[in-house]
């Protein structure tokens, strides 16, 4: 029983088509990463899976029970403080009044922002307290499925790789399942499970490779080998890092 | 920043404000000097004007005509001019279908509807709404319209994943987006109002301030007509400040919180 699956989507933006024949698995507890090469339509696919954009073709099968949701640019209110953004996916759940505020302090106890911070709005924070926030948000609603829509993009290295400890950290309990969206192989090899490469094109997905071991015991040195083998070796990532600017969506 | 300290804030921005009108007398003042009484009275006599008027009971009348008059027409034409320009920005065909209509009420001269409105309700309440409303529709249209078709599309898809229906949507994420255009839009509509009516009222004999001053331009009362203007001005800015404003820098308050305490930009 897999939590999502996607048989054959396919999807075209302003008449071109940019996803075809795209079948994609994710088990329960897994986090799957989705790389590919800027535009190849990584974040189409995704919302796409989430149902926020229709498929033009193609069946998706969702076996999970809430999803959330992280943004690339945080995507919060900013006419909200922090304690707001959090609560409005709260109520959008349906917690009770009582039951949200315990869960707010609880999710913010847990990412690490004060009660100060949560008095904030969007405006006075950095991007890293913003992307906390927006983790937070997603946390609180205590989805069994994550989407990660590049979540990490905009933000420099040391910070990422902090963003990316708290999501292994909070996915290694078992209980969340997620799909990753990356053009980032680091990232990928640090947090997914699985990783699934995203043709250039958008023609299917052209095959998967498992990094060793799991997210939480994997090591730098691993990460950085296989990184490494993939991207000199392995036929599959040839075109990762190829860039085309003329590509939309 | 607590609500009492952005109300002390906004207390002490009056300054600023009371500076301006000063400096406003002060040219009045030398144009007074130049041309003499009977062309522009000065400013303490058009102040002494508005004192006898505030005493008398049938100016307290005139006023609360004009500006019920006023207030009633700004508040038909900001629901109907939100709903339209609301309805507009989610949706390009209802855009396309009104703009030109848009097009056509702003090139039409107001005098030209006060002509038709005085024909079809007379010199009445109703024709001075009327006329407010086409002159200040398209300013609100467009504030409305403009702010759903710039609102940001990813908090409509963040609010989307997070399970929000479409009226959720709508009232949570779309419309509290319009404000940063909206309240703009309203502002100058109000002063539209206000314009509006006066003129209305002044050329279709219909009673307050515009009809004070019809009277006033029959006796070359220069004092009364100034006193009028000032009076007319007068609660346009009282509107304003009890109507608009608190209700904008209530929603806007994030603007302001990056903003240190005190320091105007």
């Amino acid at each position: 029983m897999n939590v999502l699956e996607l048989s054959n989507v396919g999807h075209a933006y302003l008449g071109r088509t940019i996803l075809e024949g795209i079948n994609l698995r994710v088990a329960p507890g897994e986090i799957v990463a989705l790389v590919g090469p800027s535009g190849c339509g990584k974040s189409t696919l995704a919302h796409i899976a989430a149902g926020l954009t229709a498929a033009r073709s193609g069946h998706i099968t969702r076996g999970y029970a809430r999803h959330a949701m992280i943004f690339q640019d945080s995507a919060l209110m900013p006419w909200a403080t922090a304690a707001g953004n959090i609560d409005y996916a709260l109520r959008l759940s349906g917690a009770k009044r009582r039951d949200r505020h315990a869960r707010l302090v609880a999710v913010a106890d847990h990412v690490a922002l004060t009660s100060e911070d949560l008095a904030k709005y969007p405006i006075e924070l950095s991007g890293g307290m913003r992307q906390r926030v927006a983790i937070a948000r997603a946390l609180a609603i205590q989805p069994d499925f994550m989407y990660f829509d590049e979540p990490f993009t905009a933000l420099d290295v040391a910070l990422r790789r902090r963003m990316q400890d708290l999501v292994i950290e909070t996915c290694a309990d078992g209980n969340l399942s997620g799909l990753f969206i990356t053009h980032d192989l680091n990232e990928a090899a640090r947090i997914a499970h699985r990783v699934a490469i995203l043709d250039t094109r958008g023609n299917g997905i052209l095959g998967h490779r498992s990094p060793p071991g799991s997210p939480r015991t994997r090591t730098d040195t691993q990460v950085f080998d296989w990184v490494q083998n993939a991207l000199q070796g392995d036929p599959i990532f040839r075109h990762i890092h190829d860039v085309d600017e003329r590509q939309i969506a | 920043m607590t609500r009492a300290h952005r109300i002390l804030e906004f207390l002490w921005s009056g300054w600023s404000g009371l500076a301006a009108l000063c400096l406003l007398a002060a040219v009045w003042q030398a144009g007074h000097e130049a041309y003499g009484p009977f062309i522009l009275t000065s400013p303490l006599e058009t102040i002494q004007a508005i004192g006898v008027l505030a005493s008398s009971r049938e100016a307290w009348e005139i006023a609360a005509l004009t500006l019920q008059r006023a207030v009633s027409g700004f508040a038909l034409v900001a629901l109907a001019g939100t709903a339209l320009g609301v309805a507009g920005g989610y949706s390009p065909a209802t855009m396309r279908l009104v703009t030109p209509l848009i097009t056509v009420l702003m090139g039409v001269p107001p005098i030209a509807w006060i002509v038709l409105a005085m024909i079809w309700f007379g010199g009445s309440d109703a024709t001075v709404r009327v006329v407010i409303v086409i002159s200040a529709l398209p300013t609100v249209f467009m504030g409305a319209a403009r702010g759903i078709t710039t609102r940001d599309p990813v908090l409509d898809k963040m609010s989307e994943a997070f399970g929000a229906g479409a009226v959720r949507r709508f009232f949570g994420i779309g419309l509290r987006q319009t404000t940063t255009t909206l309240f703009p839009a309203f502002a100058l509509a109000l002063g539209t109002s206000f314009k509006v009516a006066v003129m209305a009222e002044l050329l279709s004999n219909a009673g307050g301030i515009g009809g004070a001053l019809a009277m006033a331009r029959m006796n070359l009362d220069i004092a009364q007509a100034l006193a009028w203007v000032s009076i007319a001005v007068i609660l346009l800015i009282m509107v304003e400040y009890t109507l608009v404003q608190p209700v904008k820098s209530e929603i806007d308050r994030w603007r302001h919180a990056a903003q240190p305490w005190g320091v105007k930009r």
